[in-house]
């Protein structure tokens, strides 16, 4: 389990300003602390394909937003992402729940199809990515995936392997 | 009915300079006629449906400036549920515009799915909002032309306009490049 209170002290290092997003059992814990927090404004949307957009339009408009998501909305955006974040070159950095990532260790009994088709579309897409799995790594992970955004002025991404609690 | 490019010229006689426009698929080469300044972005070559929920965003980071969306019908249906979000986080300086034509104008005007019985305002309220109004003739627009402007938002305005033939808008400029523009202008 990841710290939620931790990665939100590391988002809020970072200077974010917005989350847009739509929580999952992965993240559900960090939008409870960012609930209670209430120094980062948290933008709840409909159908993930709308964070994109609206983070989009927060950076051009002066912000610093992130985008939270899960991998099978990550799937659902496609088009939106295309469109907005990528094609407006913005930097993005967005943290997805990575739904069924234990599904895919040797021995299990299925494989949830969310997992298997996440890193093929993120490489597709040429998006920088890492898998957080322990808290001593939320600090590194999130700095790299901020370093990497600015950089090339497009999304990064940072996906969580397991459940923040 | 209400024709469309009086309608435009009209919006842009009225506007502040410091107003950020969006326009999308049928109505942006029109406007970009009219106005074509860095607070006037077009969002194509973008994703169709993401107009609203777009400029929705920078409404949220520039709470001084009035935005404006000028939206289509099919664009709207593609992504109804900014209607909500929309209302659950509301923006007193956000106008979202729904010019209804019934039909995808620029591939040749085909109908849009409900496009004989769907009631943009009722949806639009449905949702949570309440400043809706459906304008379908030139004296009522005349009158409520200000409102687009001081409304407290989130402000839906549904046009009911003619049908025209506007072909597949083409800017000069890629759109990270306008997108940039529009930021070098706002920060």
């Amino acid at each position: 389990m990841l710290s939620a209170l931790l990665l939100l002290e590391h988002i809020k290092n970072q200077g974010v300003t917005d989350v847009v997003g739509l929580p999952d059992n992965g993240s559900r814990a960090l939008f409870e602390a960012l609930c209670i927090d209430s120094s980062v404004r948290v933008i709840n949307v409909s159908r993930e394909g709308e964070t994109f957009a609206i983070a989009s339009g927060l950076y051009l408009g002066g912000r610093k937003p992130i985008v939270i998501i899960q991998n099978t909305g990550f799937l659902e955006t496609g088009d939106a992402f295309r469109g907005t974040s990528y094609n407006m070159a913005i930097p993005i950095v967005m943290i997805m729940g990575y739904r069924g990532y234990k599904t895919m260790a040797p021995g299990s009994e299925r494989v949830d199809t969310a997992a298997t088709f996440l890193e093929p579309t993120l490489n597709a897409w040429n998006i920088p990515y890492s898998l957080l799995l322990a808290d001593e790594e939320i600090e590194p992970q999130l700095n790299d995936a901020f370093s990497k955004a600015e950089a090339t002025s497009l999304p990064a991404a940072v996906l969580l392997g397991c459940d923040t609690e | 009915m209400l024709n469309k490019y009086d309608c435009l010229e009209k919006l842009a006689a009225y506007r502040n300079p410091n107003d950020i426009v969006v326009t999308t698929m049928s109505v942006a080469m029109p406007w970009a006629s009219i106005s074509d300044g860095p607070l006037d972005f077009a969002s194509v070559d973008s994703a169709m449906g993401h107009a609203a929920d777009f400029a929705y965003g920078l409404a949220l980071a520039q709470p001084d400036r009035r935005v404006i969306t000028l939206n289509g019908d099919g664009s709207t249906l593609m992504c109804l549920g900014t209607l909500v979000t929309l209302s659950q986080h509301p923006t007193p300086n956000y106008t979202l515009v729904i010019t209804e034509n019934g039909t995808y104008e620029v591939t040749g005007n085909q109908p849009v799915p409900g496009n004989n019985v769907i009631d943009y305002e009722t949806i639009a309220r449905g949702a949570g909002l309440t400043e809706v109004h459906t304008i379908s003739d030139v004296d009522d627009f005349d009158t409520k032309l200000p409102l687009h402007f001081l409304a407290q938002g989130p402000a839906v305005f549904v046009w009911k306009i003619e049908r025209s033939s506007e072909p597949v808008p083409k800017t000069r400029q890629p759109i990270a490049e306008r997108a940039h523009r529009l930021r070098d202008a706002l920060i």
